[in-house]
């Protein structure tokens, strides 16, 4: 369809358009400029203090360090429990698929926390379990480490890995194997030879994933990091912000953060680029199971060890923490208590309004976020202006900005006039549509997908004009798919921290801050209760949006 | 009419129209505070400290309401400041315990001159002598130990016992960074005894958190049976609950941090800022804080639990305000350089 | 060279049987062609046989090994057996050369040397001679198909399957892949079935066509035989088009319908029984005018054309018959060009009238 410009739906296409130049250039440009902006005039001083000072160069080389072994890490738990459930006849694949989903959706700064509480070298239930059991002195494992820090992050990253994985598995056709199989290849040997070098640009891209979230994180390092005495680019630049704020530097850790995501997205793209490994499906039914014989019960152990990990023990232990009086001592009836309950929501004046915050910011954004994603989509999709590439490039750009870097931009450019968004809700608003966009658009892009141009051709042809064909033939079509989008963003905007923590303030918490908030005090309890809401508000979301699509909530995600 | 009797009558006439007029502009401060709706505070001052003021005050003056917004000390100057920078004026009474934010405050010409009502009696370290911030409470950093993991023989007396290697791994503290309590007390412990102190401090490992109210659940979980540092009235709320800690006034001193209020120059709710204000300071709600919060007041006729030490008691390492303010920069970067993070 | 016997057997998911007792000798060196629509069960078949699936009942046999039973089947790998499939399965990460080396790795006593020699023969043999080093993406789908097959070949298979091999091709080169598949037959010998839904390609490439609906095999034979002696309506209509007559035995050699009389190749039916009888529509004689025809006289009759349609090597006529509902598609010579409305008159001879021995 050729954009005929007399047509006054242009108009709409074209503001939605600048919408997203206006939403993305305006705080990179404000960053990039006061990066290097000083009261004598231009200069490049804050660059050279983040590379010279040997205290910012440590964060550097522990955000390198953390990213790298996240990312292998991540690989060597979504990789084999992809194969397992996509190759073999391990048990149980709907719950193992359940349980990453959950491990998905948990806040990584969750995980951190619960994780403080099962393995703090001293007082941790882990720790604890095993000094009484081999009756050694030295604890099991410091989650208040390096190690503890990459273990954390890994086992609420790897299911990029293995949705990434899981797919592409999915996509190869079962008869090249089957061809490899019946010309005299063991299992073993076609796994080898025909599978894994199909699978490698996935294998690579998923990792490129993990590196990339693992980059952008806030809080875990914030909470494992930090006790343990150091820091993360990301931490780092958080710290620029304590008074008297030094932005210039904060601007200037961020550009190299910025430019690392932007070079690691490029090369993913270039891997998935290569589409001749993932051939469509063929003709043949049923594919093959592996049997596992007797592996199969170890293998079940195995996915089940990494699920007690990211899910049975952290939230079990968030479960005990908020009924109880004092989180460390054991769960006996005198210690139970729903104190915590009524001090969160009733006595600690910052929850009410936090929550208000958060749902306000997550209806609105999720609505604008949902509508702008389907719109861009759409364009793109039907190709109805000249230029709707370049949509979909902005459109997933924002990918490449860390949440941080985000906001440090945001910060800059509406501190100032003509702007000023700072201290409301709307820089917070701007910032998540900012963020959530990509996952939006993405989701959108596969909605317009399905639904056959022809549909709304042949109403076209009848007579009906380009927004009532969106109205009536389109819109019914894409509605589940929009109401998943706008799920998604929902569910990005209520665990979101990273941008939030510089960007609020007293007035305009959210759920994660005041979560933040009470950790820097020591709050367990208290945490532990607004943690269990959070979660439960992202699942009951996450049900919608499988009752809604009717099928996988990762299966629709790429 | 007898002379004598007319005084008298004229005298307690005067005394009930004092009253009456006191009690009326009471009311009329009520009224109009009630029509302000509310007072934002932001405060260092620990959560359920923090609360329990709060409610008490809304209890006494139904219809006003009190936004408390708590964080760190640090924190607390960082969000006001960065909200003038913006143009936002969100807050009313400001109180944290770093003194050195009211010297930059008054300073910045930011601050409203109010006296609250009875602070005259209070000691001259409680007062600006402007007449700009009050020490709405005070307290001392200590060390604290677990007595379940640590006997009290074993356990440090002094802050040079902590530097012991047999401490390593085993210490936690607080971080300047966040809480004015702990800036003092880094500042009022690099006087005594110099940089070097921190600096073969930090080689035992130290856990870092971020409140000064943190230590007292870090050692009592048992997660690092002895804190460096930290609040003293946290520490006792926390012995009090039942939990297995103990507190130790080092001999050599101990740095008394006391924590300023103030109402600020753009409240926008002024009558209801200085309704707070004074209620803070009333004899009823200093005792409070000593009672049941387990801190010391400026307040003359405050009595404090005897299973703690007066003040008179011990030994105070004092820093005076205005190095705070000049030397913070310096506090942060030196417990950074020698802790990490 | 072994061959290849199927008994009884049955593959059912849930209560659906994909198919159900079916039997079917493959003698050495033979190629037999599974023919159906689709949902009939031949390529179920072809991967029972290939091992892919376990059947309910049932057994598979490669000349004296049991291949498969209900029990146990021996894994795809080590039933010396190769594969072409639809989509043909090259490995899009592997030169030409190492798809079709990738079967020679398992024979233990060939040297690389020899493998290479191997590789390079069969590869001109399929007229891909200096392809070796080229990767699958960059042939066109004619290419793709001989590599498969060359790949197949290769390793000297005691079985080999071919699954619709030739659908994803455009007509001309199907036709001309045809012949080839034929005569890599020929040369090689190896017992092959070969699973097609065009029942033109199995007459060309089949030494003998199974005919398989709903699961089982309703007629094996020869093109000829199913074409000119097909046992079921479904055979009849499948094979070919024919013109399909259900009537009553009025005699052993002879049916009726209505006014129509019917002299038939069968000299036992039953007087009075249904008889569906089938009518290949070339075999039927057409000529213009309407003559006098001797009353009761068997396999002649007159009719009105009601369609004509010119393709050029024939022409297909519908014509109505005098006297009854019948109308017969006849394909005659384009020479004769009549119009719809003209009188004709059909002739048959009785060998060409098949009656159909089993129903549907």
């Amino acid at each position: 369809m050729k954009a005929i410009p007399a047509d006054r739906s242009f108009i709409v296409w074209v503001g939605a358009a600048l919408a997203l130049v206006a939403l993305m250039a305006l705080p990179l440009g404000w960053l990039a400029w006061v990066s290097v902006s000083s009261a004598a005039g231009p200069t490049l001083a804050h660059y050279l203090a983040v590379f010279t000072e040997p205290r910012l160069q440590k964060a550097l080389w522990n955000t390198v360090v953390m990213a790298l072994w996240v990312g292998l890490a991540a690989i060597a738990i979504g990789a084999p429990l992809a194969w397992l459930t996509a190759r073999t006849d391990i048990p149980g694949k709907r719950v193992i698929r359940g349980l990453v989903l959950a491990s998905f959706v948990t806040p990584p700064f969750l995980g951190a926390f619960a994780w403080v509480m099962l393995a703090g070298p001293n007082a941790g239930f882990l720790n604890k379990a095993w000094r009484a059991v081999t009756g050694f002195e030295d604890p099991l494992v410091n989650i208040f480490s390096m190690p503890g820090l990459i273990f954390v992050v890994a086992i609420y990253t790897f299911p990029y890995v293995y949705v990434m994985i899981a797919n592409t598995l999915e996509l190869i056709a079962s008869d090249l194997e089957e061809a490899a199989a019946i010309l005299g290849g063991s299992r073993a040997w076609v796994a080898v030879t025909i599978t894994l070098p199909m699978v490698a640009p996935a294998i690579l891209s998923g990792f490129i994933l993990a590196v990339l979230q693992a980059l952008a994180l806030f809080g875990s390092p914030a909470i494992l990091a930090m006790p343990a005495g150091f820091h993360t680019i990301t931490t780092q630049i958080w710290s620029f912000f304590q008074y008297p704020p030094k932005v210039e530097l904060a601007a200037a850790f961020s550009i190299p953060l910025l430019l690392a995501t932007a070079l690691l997205l490029q090369f993913q793209k270039m891997l998935l680029g290569r589409r001749g490994y993932a051939a469509v499906a063929g003709k043949s039914g049923q594919r093959r199971t592996i049997p596992l014989g007797a592996w199969k019960y170890p293998a079940l152990a195995g996915a089940l060890l990494v699920m007690a990990c990211a899910i049975f023990l952290p939230y079990s232990v968030l479960a005990k923490a908020a009924f109880v009086r004092a989180w460390a001592q054991p769960l006996t009836w005198d210690n139970i208590t729903v104190a915590n309950w009524s001090f969160t929501f009733f006595e600690y004046s910052a929850t009410q309004s936090a929550v208000l915050n958060t749902l306000e910011l997550g209806v609105m954004t999720a609505t604008v976020g949902a509508v702008l994603a389907a719109l861009l989509a759409y364009i793109a999709n039907r190709k109805i202006i000249a230029g709707h590439q370049v949509l979909g490039f902005l459109a997933l750009a924002p990918v490449v900005i860390p949440g941080v870097v985000l906001a440090v931009g945001l910060f800059i450019a509406y501190t100032r006039p003509p702007f000023v968004l700072y201290g409301t809700l709307w820089i917070m608003f701007v910032a998540y549509v900012t963020k959530e966009m990509p996952i939006g658009y993405s989701q959108s892009d596969t909605t317009f997908k399905g639904i056959h141009p022809e549909l709304e051709e042949a109403a076209r042809g009848l007579g009906a004009g380009r927004l009532r064909v969106l109205r009536e033939i389109t819109g019914p079509l894409a509605r589940a798919g929009v109401i998943a989008t706008w799920c998604f963003i929902f569910i990005g905007v209520i665990r979101e921290l990273s941008a939030s923590i510089i960007l609020f303030t007293p007035a305009t918490k959210v759920m994660s801050v005041v979560i933040f908030d009470l950790k820097e005090e020591g709050q367990f309890g208290a945490i532990s209760v607004l943690g269990l809401f959070m979660l439960a508000m992202t699942f009951a979301t996450v049900v919608l949006v499988q009752a809604v699509l009717g099928r996988d909530f990762m299966g629709a995600r790429d | 009419m007898p002379r004598r009797r007319f005084v008298t009558l004229a005298v307690v006439f005067g005394c009930v129209a004092l009253l009456a007029s006191t009690a009326s502009a009471q009311d009329a401060r009520l009224e109009a505070a009630k029509k302000e709706g509310k007072v934002v505070w932001y405060t260092s001052l620990a959560l359920p400290s923090a609360e329990k003021v709060a409610k008490l005050f809304e209890q006494a003056h139904p219809g006003v309401k009190v936004e408390v917004h708590r964080t760190g000390s640090q924190r607390v100057l960082q969000r006001l400041m960065q909200e003038l920078g913006a143009n936002i004026r969100n807050a009313d009474v400001v109180h944290t315990s770093d003194a050195g934010h009211f010297v930059l405050l008054k300073e910045k010409k930011l601050l409203m001159k109010y006296t609250p009502a009875g602070v005259d009696r209070f000691p001259a370290g409680f007062k600006d002598r402007d007449g700009y911030h009050y020490g709405l409470r005070a307290t001392v950093s200590v060390i604290a130990y677990n007595s379940k993991a640590v006997s009290a023989a074993e356990a440090p007396k002094t802050w040079k016992d902590l530097l012991d290697p047999r401490w390593k791994g085993k210490l936690v503290t607080a971080h300047p960074g966040y809480s004015g309590i702990i800036a003092t007390h880094v500042l009022a412990l690099a006087n005594l005894y110099g940089w070097d102190h921190l600096k073969q401090l930090a080689q035992n490992r130290l856990m870092l958190v971020q409140s000064a109210a943190d230590p007292p659940g870090v050692v009592a979980s048992g997660e690092r049976p002895v804190a460096v540092n930290g609040a003293e009235y946290t520490f006792y709320k926390t012995k009090k609950k039942g939990n297995p800690l103990e507190i130790v006034y080092p001999k050599e001193g101990v740095p008394l941090i006391v924590s300023p209020s103030a109402i600020t120059a753009f409240a926008p709710h002024p009558t209801s800022a200085k309704l707070f204000t004074d209620f803070t300071f009333s004899r009823e709600v200093q005792q409070v804080l000593a009672d049941s919060e387990g801190l010391y007041t400026g307040h003359p006729e405050v009595t404090y639990p005897t299973d703690k030490p007066k003040l008179s008691e011990l030994r105070l390492l004092t820093v005076e305000a205005e190095e705070l303010e000049k030397r913070n920069e310096e506090i942060k970067k030196r417990f950074v350089e020698f802790f990490g993070a | 060279m072994p061959g290849v016997t199927i008994t009884d057997l049955t593959k059912r998911y849930g209560d659906v049987a994909a198919v159900e007792s079916l039997s079917l000798q493959v003698a050495p060196g033979e190629l037999v062609a599974l023919l159906g629509p689709s949902g009939c069960g031949k390529t179920t078949t072809l991967r029972l046989v290939a091992g892919f699936l376990t059947p309910e009942a049932g057994e598979i046999w490669v000349g004296d090994r049991r291949l498969s039973s209900a029990t146990a089947v021996v894994p795809p790998e080590r039933r010396q057996m190769a594969m072409i499939f639809q989509s043909y399965a090259l490995w899009p990460h592997m030169t030409v050369a190492r798809n079709v080396a990738y079967g020679l790795r398992f024979k233990k006593d060939l040297s690389r040397a020899d493998r290479n020699r191997r590789v390079t023969k069969i590869l001109s043999v399929v007229q891909l001679g200096g392809y070796e080093h080229r990767y699958p993406g960059e042939l066109s789908g004619g290419q793709q198909q001989r590599v498969a097959v060359a790949r197949a070949l290769v390793i000297e298979p005691q079985t080999l399957l071919l699954d619709e091999p030739l659908s994803n091709l455009d007509a001309n080169l199907r036709e001309e892949m045809r012949f080839e598949i034929r005569r890599l037959h020929e040369a090689f010998g190896i017992t092959t079935l070969y699973v097609t839904h065009d029942q033109a390609e199995a007459m060309v490439i089949s030494d003998r066509i199974a005919v398989l609906q709903k699961g089982r095999v309703v007629q094996v034979g020869t093109a000829e035989d199913l074409f000119q002696k097909p046992r079921t309506r479904f055979v009849a209509e499948f094979i070919g088009r024919t013109n399909v007559i259900d009537a009553v035995a009025a005699g052993p050699d002879s049916v009726t319908r209505g006014s129509l009389r019917l002299r038939v190749a069968s000299a036992d039916l039953k007087p009075g029984a249904s008889v569906t009888v089938s009518i290949r529509p070339h075999q039927i004689a057409l000529a213009s005018g309407s003559p006098t025809i001797a009353a009761g006289e068997p396999n002649v009759f007159r009719g009105t054309i009601e369609r004509a349609s010119y393709l050029g090597d024939a022409v297909d006529y519908e014509v109505k018959v005098e006297g009854g509902d019948a109308v017969f598609r006849v394909s005659a010579p384009p020479t004769l060009r009549l119009q719809p409305g003209e009188s004709v008159v059909l002739s048959v001879a009785a060998a060409a009238c098949v009656p159909l021995t089993e129903s549907d």
